[in-house]
């Protein structure tokens, strides 16, 4: 493990509901190389979506450190942590989010309106990422005029366009058909093996979880089990 | 039928939203009611300054007392009727009166405005029997002195108990005591002696009009039949209460076509805003709709619900709009009466007529507004929206 | 495509409540332009009043007479260029009993010197001059009496009495504001000739034009000074004095409806407010997402302002639109019609246009202040949470 892209060690997260703590992570540790595609696993509330959150830097840990792209999250304040949301993480949620009233080409367009790109630039990219999705000749519809698996690959897209190390996915293929989840599925493997970006998905799915090239199990906050390809 | 608790409670969840609907419905109701009771104000003011069994004659042709004018003989031929009933002393209960108008000083404002002035001798305090000196004395008769009603007493530069106005360059006028009459119009008159009216306004031997309190109210045709038919006196004839209510008609149209156009926009206004507000409900409410279907509940019971629902909202601001109005009550508004140019004070008058109509008002309100949501929401289809 | 197309974009997502949106607020803009009108109109007769016109009338009361040799003395006090004289009449056509018209007496040879806004053709003057019984009336009168040039009409005197027979000579039309187009001239003359010994050259006010508007005030000092000597005082005051002076007679109704016109401005604000709230209650999960992308709070709040922002002018536009067509092509020509006396002109001023546009926008932005701020200060996994 040169080179972890992600680095959390003995992180805890405690939500407090009224004066009852919660502690949905404890004293976890966790190293992801670049270029890896982790798969998440565990029953509900096992911590897995805070996890991922904390990756993400949607959330703050209350314990531990969190280190993702070389950067410390745990001390970054709310704006710098959206600044490095907007470079290094592209989202995929389990039901889109993309903007109804936008087309797909403008959905896929939404996070360069961060950065100081002409508007032909910002186009451009979003037609080359679309492309990288396979979607280029539906760059005129909106949302509501595709498909689901057509909707996640345009997701999956807004979620490249500004070349993120890391995408992170919740449960991307939870409102898929089996043959749309593939889909998306292959696509995110091509997104790792070729275009070397490092993932991890959350998924309760144990196919999906099959295309990653390491699994991890959560309970109760805590990791009972990695597994690697090829390394059992 | 869905019960009405699940209504209340669908209200309180969204405090944001009820409130801001039920104030703009309060705002409404309010405005109608303050103008409706306003309308009744000018109605009641110059309603209670006639009465059934007194007549009033004044020059034919003229609209009101400040234009008519009658010779001072006149006044007993017109009292010599058999029809006017008899005071104690065996005299004729009437009396000649002159009115003319003032301009004075407003206080609190840069103009002056006009005031009503009433040339009146002892005779006119006993005639009025409701109208009573609450500070002060009465006018003695002859003197320079005068009685201010109490709705202009210390409006006007003057009018205050002691101190005194110009009647006419160097001649000034004591205020000497404050009268009252139930809020009539009276109440907004200068009472001073006959003598000093007509010397100051040039009127010398002139009336401008006779009451006349006749032996029953059903009396009244004879003499008007009589004075009527006396081409040599020229006189209009008119029961004191028909007089006011024609002096009350311009005014009170101008209020009420105001106040009624004001609230018919203000009420389309509120509507649309109960429109979306129960338009939102459905929509956010959909899944629930779809359990109360799948429950067993009818189309029309749902349908029902929402009317009800809707109809809640728009009587709390209804009810808020009316108890805002009840503190209006009894509130003075100073306008000039179209039908004299002089100042009067009207008061907001608040009737349970007027706070029923502005509940039934603010119900239909909510009615509108929630009947096509209410259809929206009973034709909600259960299965899509239990998957929704 | 940016943040503010996209905001605008979402204005037009629930295009339904934004339809009703839009309508209420339209409504209710339409409602303040009609009352800010009624305002505007109702001090229009103040604001254009002449400056350099300058009326004379008895000090006390306006149902008072000046001796009409006031009127020469007059025209020797320096400053003054060209004096004038009126009786107010008073009358009634008697096929028509309940149509309010003024009526007055005045001197055709002068009176066109003092009133230069009063148009009327070289002819019709001469016309006017020639015919002891002439008169000349308002081209708004005119249509709605349907009287024509040429025409002999007989009307019922209110403070003359008796019928008087007159000859329409010409119609006037109006180059000023100020100029009320529902009045009928006839010639002084005619009426002091009719009217006892006793009675006759008496004048009801005196009009006269200075040279130099800014000397108004002093000019007419300078008259009541020369009669506050003689047996009966005048009060002078500018045509624009004496307008305000009026007005004040009805400030209680301005009053309210300066407050009704705010009372508007708060519903806007409710209405406006409330469809936005629901909006972004709907829309939480978008900002979740947003955030997540690295949008940052303030580019939440730039969104939620942008949204307001649009739906108050697309609300604005329409509500001054409908407003400004209402008024100046159906409501206020059929108000100039019926009620001139009161309402000589009655169209949407520009500026009450654009201050209800702006408020649309304003109020707009101040109902977006709540929704915006809390759905800011949301946290990322709180906003995403909400699916639904």
């Amino acid at each position: 493990m040169t080179d972890a892209i992600v680095k959390l060690t003995d992180v805890g997260k405690t939500f407090w509901r009224g004066t009852e703590a919660i502690k949905v992570l404890d004293g976890l540790t966790l190293d992801v190389a670049d270029g890896a595609f982790h798969a998440l696993m565990g029953p509900s509330g096992s911590g897995k979506s805070t996890l991922l959150n904390l990756i993400a830097g949607l959330d703050k840990s209350t314990a531990g450190t969190v280190q993702v792209a070389g950067q410390n999250l745990s001390q970054m304040n709310d704006g710098s942590l959206a600044d490095f949301r907007a470079r290094n993480i592209g989202f995929i949620f389990q039901s889109y989010n993309l903007m109804p009233v936008l087309t797909a080409a403008e959905n896929v367009e939404l996070p360069l309106l961060l950065t100081k790109l002409s508007s032909a630039e910002r186009k451009k990219r979003a037609i080359t990422a679309l492309r990288v999705v396979g979607l280029e000749d539906r760059t005129g519809h909106f949302p509501r005029q595709l498909s689901g698996g057509q909707e996640q690959r345009v997701a999956i897209a807004r979620a490249i366009v500004n070349d993120p190390k890391i995408l992170v996915a919740d449960e991307p293929t939870g409102d898929l058909d089996r043959k749309s989840a593939d889909d998306i599925l292959n696509l995110l493997v091509r997104l790792n093996t070729e275009f070397k970006k490092t993932i991890v998905m959350v998924t309760h799915d144990p196919e999906a979880a099959e295309r990653a090239t390491t699994t991890l199990h959560l309970n109760k906050g805590a990791l009972i089990e990695q597994r690697t390809k090829g390394a059992a | 039928m869905v019960p009405i608790s699940y209504n209340l409670r669908s209200l309180t969840h969204r405090k944001a939203t009820t409130f801001a609907t039920a104030f703009g419905i309060t705002l409404v109701v309010f405005v109608f009611a303050a103008s409706a009771m306003l309308t009744d104000g000018i109605k009641t003011t110059l309603g209670k300054s006639g009465s059934e069994d007194i007549a009033i004659v004044i020059r034919d042709g003229s609209d009101a007392e400040l234009s008519s004018s009658l010779d001072q003989p006149n006044v007993g031929i017109i009292l010599s009727s058999a029809d006017v009933k008899r005071r104690a002393d065996g005299q004729p209960d009437g009396v000649g009166e002159i009115v003319a108008v003032l301009a004075l000083d407003k206080i609190g404002t840069e103009g002056v405005s006009n005031v009503q002035v009433r040339g009146v001798a002892s005779a006119s305090y006993a005639f009025r029997p409701t109208i009573h000196i609450v500070q002060g004395r009465q006018a003695r008769d002859g003197a320079e002195e005068a009685v201010v009603g109490r709705a202009i007493a210390g409006r006007f530069r003057g009018l205050a108990l002691g101190q005194s106005f110009e009647i006419k360059k160097n001649r000034h006028i004591t205020v000497v005591g404050i009268m009252e009459d139930r809020g009539s119009s009276f109440e907004s008159e200068v009472w001073t002696d006959i003598e000093t009216v007509r010397s100051a306004f040039g009127r010398e031997a002139l009336v401008s009009s006779v009451r006349a309190r006749l032996r029953s109210a059903s009396a009244y045709p004879a003499f008007e039949r009589a004075l009527k038919s006396n081409r040599q006196l020229g006189v209009e004839v008119m029961r004191e209460t028909d007089y006011y209510a024609r002096q009350s008609e311009g005014t009170g149209t101008l209020i009420s076509v105001m106040g009624n156009m004001i609230a018919f926009f203000f009420s389309l206004g509120a509507m649309i805003g109960a429109m979306i507000t129960m338009y939102a409900a459905v929509s956010n409410r959909s899944r629930e709709i779809g359990t109360l279907r799948a429950l067993g509940f009818s189309k029309m019971s749902i349908l029902f619900a929402f009317l009800l629902e809707a109809l809640m909202l728009s009587l709390l601001g209804g009810i808020v709009g009316v108890l805002a109005s009840l503190a209006m009550n009894g509130t003075g508004f100073s306008m000039m009466n179209l039908a004299s140019w002089s100042e009067i004070t009207f008061t907001f008058h608040w009737t349970p007529q007027i706070a029923m109509s502005s509940l039934i008002f603010a119900a239909v309100m909510g009615l509108f507004g929630g009947l096509f949501p209410a259809i929206r929401a009973a034709r909600v289809n259960v299965l899509q929206a239990l998957r929704s | 495509m940016n943040l503010v197309s996209l905001a605008a974009r979402n204005v037009l997502r629930n295009k339904f409540r934004t339809t009703l949106t839009v309508l209420g607020v339209a409504v209710a803009l339409l409602a303040f332009i009609l009352l800010r009108t009624v305002l505007s109109a109702w001090n229009a007769a103040a604001d254009y009043a002449a400056k350099d016109r300058i009326a004379t009338r008895h000090k006390v009361t306006f149902i008072m007479t000046v001796p009409k040799r006031y009127v020469d003395t007059i025209r020797q006090v320096p400053g003054v260029s060209a004096v004038s004289y009126f009786n107010w009449f008073g009358a009634k056509y008697e096929r028509m009993p309940n149509e309010f018209f003024g009526s007055m007496a005045c001197d055709p040879r002068t009176m066109f010197d003092v009133y230069d806004d009063v148009r009327i053709s070289e002819a019709e003057k001469q016309a006017f001059i020639a015919d002891r019984q002439g008169a000349i009336v308002g081209d708004v009168l005119a249509r709605k009496m349907n009287w024509h040039a040429g025409d002999t009409v007989t009307l019922k005197g209110t403070i003359f009495p008796g019928n008087w027979t007159f000859h329409i000579v010409g119609v006037y039309t109006a180059a000023s504001r100020a100029v009320d187009r529902s009045t009928f001239f006839f010639q002084w003359d005619y009426l002091n000739e009719s009217l006892p010994p006793g009675r006759r050259d008496q004048v009801g006010w005196i009009m006269s034009r200075v040279d130099n508007a800014t000397q108004a005030a002093a000019v007419s000092q300078r008259i009541d000074r020369i009669f506050d000597i003689q047996d009966v005082q005048t009060l002078s005051m500018s045509e624009r004095a004496l307008n305000v002076s009026f007005l004040a007679g009805f400030s209680a109704i301005l009053q309210a409806l300066n407050v009704i016109s705010v009372v508007i401005l708060l519903i806007l604000l409710l209405v406006l407010g409330n469809t936005i709230a629901m909006g972004v209650r709907e829309r939480t999960n978008e900002y979740g997402v947003l955030r997540a992308l690295g949008f940052m709070p303030k580019h939440v709040r730039l969104f939620i302002y942008g949204e307001a922002i649009t739906l108050g002018a697309i609300a604005g536009t329409l509500g001054a639109g409908i407003g400004f067509a209402f008024v100046n092509f159906a409501f206020g020509p059929w108000l100039e019609e019926n009620m001139g006396a009161m309402f000589p002109y009655f169209r949407v001023p520009a500026e009450v246009l654009i201050a209800a546009f702006v408020f649309a926008v304003l109020l707009g932005i101040l109902a977006a202040i709540i929704p915006a701020t809390r759905a800011a200060r949301l946290t990322v996994t709180d906003a995403l949470r909400r699916i639904d």
